[in-house]
């Protein structure tokens, strides 16, 4: 989808099963962009229906673009935001 | 999980929880009870993810029976351990206010400082989400009334977590008020402002060290809690206009940081008190006598913006009508101009 | 079923799926503007929502026993109880979506109804009306009247201190009580058997020398034979019962609440356990036709649409009248016939 092949998208990995819904809700950003970020390290916390979560970062970087910001809705698959990682994969 | 950065922010809740961690990671006596405190993680959030780290033994959901429950945390507390006991709505007080206003508050006291209460209350605040007449108090004034509690009032979440740390080593009871609003849970979202950069290390907050939220050089705004928020917010409007508004969060109301306020007044000469508690013989007219005892000459003019005495209604007309509106604070500001 | 006519099965499967379907409307309305995220202060009921799906049985067979001077104190999840009272479904409803024509003129909200007409209430805080019902039983008693007075509680409210010294209250005055305890297992997030040690709620009516008894299912004829029993010995001044019945929670302890502790089991088997579907067979075994039963069903459902559509088109209260009705009489009381008389010093 993106040219930005070297950049990590930050989605929702694991949807509950526990909702119908297939939109999400960001509630709280706890990085900004450009912020340093470690994989794993919690990034924001999401809402689905009356179901928080929060979302880790699936890699090491920086956080270098939110596209969700707070209150923005999304759906299930969309990407929230991206990293850079620290070492960037390399390319083919 | 990883460590967070400095760069971090976190929500009022999320602060809260750190320190509540921390200190029971470092205190094998600091123990957490309450109603929906273990599996739920509080119903706002205060408990989120302890009961995970530190088991049912130290995160305790407990029978609804606050009489109990809050009468234990003060006999534990007076054999020397370290509990917090949540009451999930401040409102539910009057089912044990004995065994806060009798027993928590007195017993030092009355024991010549002989016993201590080295125990936390926590207890959600506030209204704005139309929880109606026995849900959404913030009752900072009966428990300020009451001589032998500390009562502490965050409304970010660095002050949360400085408070919290403070709160839970001091050796007195502390009420601890959190304002639901300013919890950032994602079904009652917060205004901006109350989350914030919070330092991953440790740090306590003194009690009675009010904090200027924003400087100003016409009129001094008190406020506290969720109308922080409300009063920064009067603040930019006022700004617009040419005014020049102080706002001073309290952050906690005993000990109550009485320079801070007089020396703001001294500059300004004007102060507007702003409560979202009942406005008789509470938080508004306290203040306004404080400044007039220690300062009288200072006081050009004076306003209150407080909920009127009535109880809290349901329908969001009326409750928008009780609850002090940024819109509030900025006509009182107006006319002491 | 010699205790309960057939009437009163209809009344009582009336009452069931009128409130069964209020819940379900109710939950519709207010989910409405609180998608794709739940914010609890959006949509056209707003603050807290306790919806009482599966415990109708609990509310329609003990207040069927009832009349108008009666008194009845409910929950923080008081619809199907108000409704199986006889309370004023349009302007209920109205107070729900807090407008100017509802019970309360739009200050009260769910969990603060009262309709003195047919003397119901009820408290967001949990026990608090067992007190108010002793206080109603204890002035029946004092008036020698015949009424009695029932107070709903939940079974997590069998920790609370208000309700244990009712129970000692009417003990010891025989008061005409009968408190009713709808166990739905669950206090929010709480499992009774984390809570408290006793098998079940009935058990402590033992420590108060008073009748205790428990409906296993919620069964609406045994409700109805239990209660019957009970509020007769109420009204014949043989002092109090506590009565449990076990019902189910079909929806979260309120509105918001995701239910992330509750297993997956527990929330299908109360799904499972319907007392409307039994109390529907229960008609057909007596005869009832389908067609009555659904003539019944379709006149609730007709009941709780215009409810609702009344309800949504009242308006809204007007602002200044928040600081109205904190008082009946004028704040400085009721008397002007102050004589001219000094106790203590003046000068006039």
């Amino acid at each position: 989808m993106s040219e930005h092949t070297d950049r990590v998208a930050v989605t929702v990995s694991e949807w509950p099963g526990d909702v119908e819904s297939e939109e999400g809700v960001v509630v709280n950003w706890f990085v900004g962009e450009g912020s340093d970020v470690e994989e794993s390290e919690s990034l924001c916390e999401i809402q689905i229906e009356k179901v928080s979560l929060d979302v880790y970062a699936p890699a090491s970087g920086v956080l270098s673009e939110i596209v969700r910001e707070e209150d923005a809705e999304f759906e299930r698959g969309d990407t929230l935001a991206w990293i850079t990682p620290t070492e960037a994969e390399p390319e083919q | 999980m990883a460590e967070s950065k400095s760069t971090r922010e976190l929500t009022m809740s999320r602060a809260m929880v750190s320190a509540i961690a921390h200190e029971m990671r470092e205190d094998s006596e600091v123990f957490y009870m309450g109603e929906d405190v273990a599996d739920y993680g509080g119903i706002f959030d205060s408990t989120q993810g302890l009961r995970e780290e530190f088991g049912y033994d130290r995160v305790m959901d407990v029978p609804i029976s606050e009489t109990a429950y809050l009468g234990a945390a003060v006999g534990a507390a007076q054999v020397g351990m370290r509990p917090i006991a949540e009451l999930m709505f401040v409102d539910f007080f009057g089912v044990a206010m004995d065994q806060i206003y009798n027993q928590m508050a007195k017993n030092t006291y009355m024991s010549g400082g002989n016993v201590s209460v080295p125990m936390v209350l926590t207890a959600a605040v506030g209204g704005t989400y139309n929880d109606a007449a026995q849900h959404s108090q913030t009752l900072y004034g009966t428990f300020a009334h009451v001589p032998g509690l500390k009562v502490v009032v965050p409304s970010t979440a660095y002050d949360a977590k400085g408070l919290m740390h403070n709160a839970i080593r001091d050796d007195d009871p502390v009420l601890y008020m959190f304002h639901k609003r300013l919890m950032g849970i994602g079904w009652m979202p917060a205004p901006e402002g109350p989350k914030t950069p919070v330092p991953e290390t440790e740090y306590t907050i003194p009690f009675g060290s009010a904090d200027v939220k924003r400087a100003g050089d016409d009129v001094t705004i008190v406020t506290l809690g969720l109308h922080v928020h409300r009063a920064l917010e009067a603040a930019e409007t006022l700004a617009d206009e040419g005014m020049s508004a102080e706002v001073i969060d309290l952050r906690s109301l005993v000990p109550l940081d009485t320079d801070t306020i007089v020396e703001s007044v001294e500059k300004t000469g004007s102060l507007v008190v702003v409560d979202e508690d009942y406005r008789s013989f509470g938080v508004t007219g306290e203040i306004v006598a404080t400044v007039a005892d220690e300062s009288l000459g200072a006081l050009e003019s004076v306003e209150r913006v407080a909920v009127p005495d009535v109880p809290i209604p349901y329908s969001r007309p009326l409750e928008d009508e009780v609850i002090p509106s940024t819109k509030d604070i900025v006509s009182a500001v107006q006319r002491t101009q | 079923m010699p205790l309960v006519s057939e009437q009163t099965m209809e009344e009582m499967f009336e009452n069931m799926v009128t409130a069964r379907h209020y819940e379900e409307r109710l939950q519709e309305e207010y989910l409405e503007g609180k998608q794709p995220a739940f914010d609890i202060s959006a949509g056209p009921i707003p603050g807290e929502l306790h919806l009482a799906a599966g415990h109708e049985a609990a509310a329609a067979g003990v207040v069927q026993h009832l009349r108008d001077d009666d008194v009845v104190t409910a929950t923080h999840r008081p619809h199907h109880v108000a409704i199986a009272k006889g309370v004023d479904l349009e302007r209920m409803t109205a107070e729900i979506f807090g407008r100017e024509t509802g019970l309360g003129k739009g200050k009260g909200g769910h969990m603060h109804l009262f309709d003195p007409d047919v003397n119901f209430a009820c408290s967001g805080i949990i026990a608090e009306g067992c007190p108010p019902a002793v206080g109603a039983g204890l002035a029946a008693k004092k008036r020698n009247t015949d009424s009695v007075a029932v107070s709903f509680l939940g079974e997590g409210a069998i920790d609370q201190g208000a309700f244990l010294e009712s129970l000692n209250f009417a003990a010891v005055f025989d008061l005409p009580v009968v408190f009713v305890i709808e166990d739905n297992d669950w206090a929010i997030s709480m499992p009774k058997e984390r809570v408290t040690d006793v098998e079940n709620g009935s058990k402590r009516a033992d420590g108060f020398e008073m009748p205790g008894v428990r409906v296993d299912c919620d069964d609406a004829i045994e409700i109805a034979e239990v209660a019957g029993e009970a509020i007769g010995r109420a009204r014949d001044r043989n002092g109090p019962t506590l009565m449990e019945v076990q019902v189910h929670r079909r929806m979260g302890h309120f509105m918001g609440d995701p239910e992330t502790y509750r297993p997956e089991a527990d929330q299908e088997a109360a799904a499972d356990r319907d007392s409307i579907e039994r109390l529907e067979a229960d008609l057909r075994d007596a005869g009832v036709t389908d067609d009555r039963i659904e003539e019944i069903r379709t006149a609730a459902h007709d009941r709780v649409e215009e409810a609702i559509e009344w309800a949504k088109e009242q308006p809204q209260p007007e602002a200044d009248a928040a600081h109205e009705d904190v008082f009946v009489n004028p704040m400085n009381g009721v008397t002007d016939s102050e004589p001219d008389f000094e106790a203590i010093g003046g000068d006039d």
